[in-house]
């Protein structure tokens, strides 16, 4: 059970404009690290561009589940788990996030601001304490305030996409992705966004369903 | 470091392949207990990975095996390759001293907890329900009339089923069949059809246990938002009725 990013972002217009982010990429092998953590930003990045103000989302990749939240005055957040952990703590925790940050820093700051210049100290902190759910955040079993019904199911990054639109593309494209990386991407020949790590014997992967 | 050591420093990085070993093949009650305890917190954080609760169920087994049930009295296991230093001669200062006394329905119970615990908090999961299948086979067995028997079940098929069959270490002094370490591995293929035959004549499951089950599966559906949950609740409540028949 584990989460390997939390961000905050700033849905503009047309680009996402990313104001903090926080990574655990223990689990990955050293050589690895740095370009997942690149990856990781880009799907950040994507997903908030193609969501619309005011959902929620799941949108699954292979072994992955991104979860965003974008709020209404278009501040955004994204956690990256894997498959076990609960969702509803993941979206708690987003709420949790982005109420948070939008106290601490002022909104003319969003459209403009990246990690350098945002000063929000707290994301490493939630993303350590809420690897264990049960610890970070023992009642989220019993809340009912979020309606989990209107969370958005995708089951691959691709349906996020406009028509004819590749991933490649947006890749070659990408300025968040270093030279290393996009090599990387090419290398392998499925495309996969992100690497997984190790395999254990883990159920077998199912599409996300939506709920009844 | 030693091998349980190494093998505790495996289980702390993400992504083990296999369950920790053992350092012997006849581990004494107490390094069971221990081992129950200490990965309890590794299984509830690795939900979906069936080794972790695959290693529970073989210590809760290897714990009903070394423990002879004659009547009310509970008795350690004479074949338990345990140091003469452990074991004091007599019986029952075992018992209040050096071996810890182990409530089996007790741990039995709190491993349900456990399980019920997971469910609810982390829906959609097969191997917890899986594993709940585990150990009410095993209470089962524990309450049943029969403890020196090899019993073996092969669960009604779940909807797209990938449950493997219930298999028991054989329980008691009597059984030619040495204890497996791996506790999941075939029995012999030719008691199959005697303990099927055997199976079928045994009285149902206690009923306030199978009670217990449905309420719980009730619960469940009446609450969960997730259809893979609904599924495996109601495999499970399948699986439940194909064992009292």
């Amino acid at each position: 059970m584990k989460l390997y990013s939390l961000s905050v972002l700033y849905k503009g217009e047309p680009k996402a404009v990313l104001l903090k982010a926080a990574y655990d990429v223990s689990s990955f092998s050293f050589f690895q690290r740095s370009s997942v953590q690149e990856f990781m930003t880009f799907t950040s990045q994507l997903i908030v561009e193609r969501s619309a103000k005011g959902s929620r989302a799941s949108v699954k990749e292979q072994e992955y589940l991104c979860h965003v939240y974008v709020r209404n005055d278009s501040l955004a957040g994204v956690v990256i788990a894997d498959s076990e952990y609960p969702s509803r703590v993941a979206f708690t925790l987003l709420e949790k996030v982005l109420d948070e940050f939008s106290k601490q820093v002022d909104k003319v700051e969003w459209p403009v601001g990246s990690p350098a210049t945002i000063h929000y100290a707290a994301l490493d902190g939630h993303l350590s304490r809420y690897q264990n759910p049960r610890e970070a955040d023992p009642m989220s079993k019993v809340q009912a305030e979020l309606d989990e019904t209107k969370i958005i199911l995708h089951n691959t990054m691709e349906s996020l996409l406009e028509r004819g639109e590749k991933l490649d593309d947006l890749v070659s494209k990408s300025e968040v992705l270093g030279t290393q990386s996009k090599a990387f991407y090419k290398t392998v020949s499925t495309g996969p966004l992100l690497r997984a790590p190790l395999q254990r014997a883990v159920e077998p992967a199912r599409p996300l369903c939506p709920l009844h | 470091m030693n091998q349980r050591e190494i093998s505790k420093a495996l289980m702390e990085k993400e992504k083990p392949l296999a369950t920790p070993l053992l350092t012997s093949l006849f581990p004494s009650c107490k390094i069971l207990l221990d081992e129950l305890s200490s990965t309890k917190h590794w299984a509830s954080m690795h939900v979906s990975d069936h080794s972790g609760f695959h290693y529970r169920q073989f210590l809760l087994k290897s714990l009903i095996s070394q423990t002879v049930i004659d009547g009310s009295v509970l008795e350690q296991n004479p074949l338990r390759s345990e140091p003469a230093s452990v074991l004091p001669k007599d019986e029952e200062a075992a018992a209040s001293t050096e071996e810890p006394r182990i409530n089996l329905p007790h741990l039995l119970e709190e491993e349900v907890e456990f399980s019920t615990d997971l469910i609810d908090t982390y829906p959609g999961h097969e191997t917890l329900w899986c594993h709940r299948r585990h150990i009410f086979y095993l209470q089962h067995h524990l309450n049943g009339r029969f403890p020196h028997s090899v019993t073996q079940l092969s669960p009604a098929d779940s909807p797209g089923g990938t449950l493997s069959d219930l298999q028991l270490v054989p329980a008691g002094p009597h059984t030619s069949q040495a204890m497996e370490v791996d506790g999941l591995n075939d029995c012999s293929k030719q008691g199959y059809s005697q303990e099927t035959k055997r199976l079928k004549r045994t009285p149902a499951p206690d009923s306030l246990g199978l009670e217990m089950e449905h309420r719980f599966i009730d619960q469940v559906l009446s609450t969960c938002r997730n259809v893979e949950q609904a599924r495996f609740a109601n495999a499970y409540r399948k699986w439940l009725v194909t064992l009292s028949q």
